[in-house]
């Protein structure tokens, strides 16, 4: 069981906000103080560029920026600290294997497979390369409860696959999908694995090699770190094969007239100066997940989706999005309420301090095939209470009388 | 005071005076807001430069719904220029409630379908 007060005690914003209701986790996550202090604390003493100075300070930046690629290493379970790219975040990890491998390997008669409820980001930067290359999107669909089915996985993956994208957590559905299956499948094909795990690592234990999926990325402030800082993992193999995707400072063993020798990986990928502060207090983030214990965390969370799913079965007029049960979750619920819009509710709930997320969720091809309107989504972290979801749950009675 | 504005609001919300179709309108057009994917119809009756008849219909929040109604009660009678200057100001004024950023987007989605329809009527 976790101390939820003694937890809630160690972010700040509670103590600005006593009266919040947070529920929005999945758009983006609190910080913790310690997470705080490690930004403050290496801008007030240890700033300096990483990588170029031989000069103490410099030395000691460069240590710490490189101990916490190994931190995320560990935390994800990857075989070497080389595995690990520092981005901004998802978007840019999944842009970054786009525009690098993808652009670099994929010709016309070649396949790429999405899922029909992936973010925009897991969903576009396919498109482009797509358009780039000649090669054929497809697009996965789903079941209700977010599953793929066996059929439609042997209708839509051949040898022409070359690249599949999936989320490892739906952030609009919710369920946890069965990576290592997938991955299974997948390599039976000869393709590769992309796995946008945002909503996952900061919720369930996740181990990379276990996985075995190809690539896996994630952002830093979905999980109490800060927001500029993101994770692109990648099998070595497949790393040192890709081409850059920018240029510039950082990444290059020599330049002269004629011809260019870049670095080896990962700093082939990190052009200019990187977010220094940003890894070393996602490092930090992790190091705090770690003391609390992911296995509490997902345990406390499943009791939170009980709670809520029990709790909006019993308002007739809620309807949700998805149907899966309370450990198929990573921590959200979606839904809507017939007759009374999203953005009423969620405008009625603001009001005594619920914050939750109302919209499409950047995923709206899945509204769309749904044919589903517009959705609120209740997301819950390590200080949410079963007291917040009660709060939501009779305040969402209140606002459904008030509109209805 | 909003709660108040409000509750006199809900009035509209529930039994709004101009929500329906006409059938034969001199124009009309369809306007999604992208956020939340709000469709709002709008139709058009105009006689010699003046707004005879206006209506709205589709699936929309409160904010919109309200927002829609008060204009259309505004400009029916109004000549296509005196409908054109409608403003979001005006709008604002007129809705008179405490709105978020991302709410003024619903209360304007009925602005932006009447400049829009009044500009396709101008230039034909």
């Amino acid at each position: 069981m976790l101390d939820i007060q003694k937890i809630k005690a160690d972010f700040p914003i509670f103590a600005h906000h006593p009266e919040l209701v947070y529920l929005d986790n999945a758009a983006t996550s609190h910080k913790p103080q310690a997470v705080l202090d490690t930004l403050l604390n290496f801008y007030s003493s240890d700033n300096s560029n990483v990588h170029r100075g031989i000069y103490e300070l410099s030395e000691r930046a460069s240590q710490a920026y490189e101990a916490a690629r190994a931190r995320v290493a560990e935390f994800i379970g990857a075989a070497t600290s080389q595995e690990i790219v520092f981005t901004k975040g998802t978007t840019d990890s999944l842009n970054l294997i786009a525009q690098s491998y993808a652009l670099s390997k994929l010709q016309k008669g070649d396949e790429v497979l999405v899922t029909d409820f992936e973010h925009h980001s897991n969903l576009l930067p396919w498109r482009v390369v797509c358009q780039q290359t000649g090669a054929l999107l497809k697009v996965l669909h789903s079941q209700t409860d977010g599953q793929i089915s066996q059929s439609e996985w042997q209708n839509q993956l051949s040898s022409k696959t070359k690249i599949v994208a999936i989320a490892h957590a739906s952030n609009v559905l919710g369920m946890i999908n069965d990576i290592k299956q997938i991955a299974k499948l997948t390599h039976q094909a000869g393709a590769l694995l992309v796995v946008d795990g945002a909503q996952a690592v900061p919720h369930l234990a996740v181990n990379v090699q276990d996985l075995d999926c190809d690539f896996y990325v994630f952002s830093g402030h979905k999980m109490l770190g800060p927001m500029g800082i993101g994770v692109l993992y990648a099998k070595q193999d497949i790393l040192e094969e890709m081409p850059p995707y920018q240029v510039g400072g950082g990444m290059i063993e020599s330049v002269t007239s004629e011809e260019v020798i870049y670095d080896v990986v990962p700093n082939k990928f990190e052009a200019g100066t990187p977010n220094v502060a940003g890894a070393i207090a996602l490092a930090s983030a992790m190091d705090y997940l770690r003391e609390i214990g992911m296995d509490e965390i997902r345990a406390h969370e499943i009791s939170l989706s009980k709670h809520l799913l029990t709790g909006l079965s019993s308002i007739k007029s809620v309807k949700l999005l998805g149907d899966a049960v309370a450990v198929q979750r990573s921590g959200l619920v979606s839904f809507f309420v017939d007759g009374v819009h999203a953005h009423d509710l969620s405008d009625y709930l603001a009001k005594q301090q619920i914050a939750l997320r109302a919209g499409f969720h950047c995923a709206m091809p899945l509204h769309q095939d749904r044919a589903c309107p517009a959705t609120l989504r209740a997301s819950y972290y390590l200080y949410n209470q079963l007291s917040d979801i009660d709060s939501l749950l009779v305040n969402l009675q209140k606002a459904i009388a008030y509109y209805g | 005071m909003d709660e108040l504005r409000r509750s006199e609001l809900m009035e509209i919300y529930k039994d709004p005076s101009h929500k329906g179709k006409l059938f034969n309108p001199s124009i009309s057009l369809q306007k999604q807001h992208i956020f939340c994917g709000d469709n709002l119809h709008l139709f058009l009756q105009i006689e010699n430069n003046i707004i005879k008849q206006a209506k709205f219909d589709g699936e929309m929040c409160f904010v919109s719904l309200v927002s829609a109604d008060l204009v259309l009660e505004q400009i029916i009678g109004q000549t296509v220029q005196q409908a054109r200057s409608f403003n979001q100001e005006k709008l604002l004024a007129l809705i008179d409630l405490n709105l978020s950023t991302s709410r003024i987007a619903c209360a304007t989605l009925i602005m932006k379908a009447l400049h829009e329809a009044l500009d396709n009527y101008s230039q034909r």
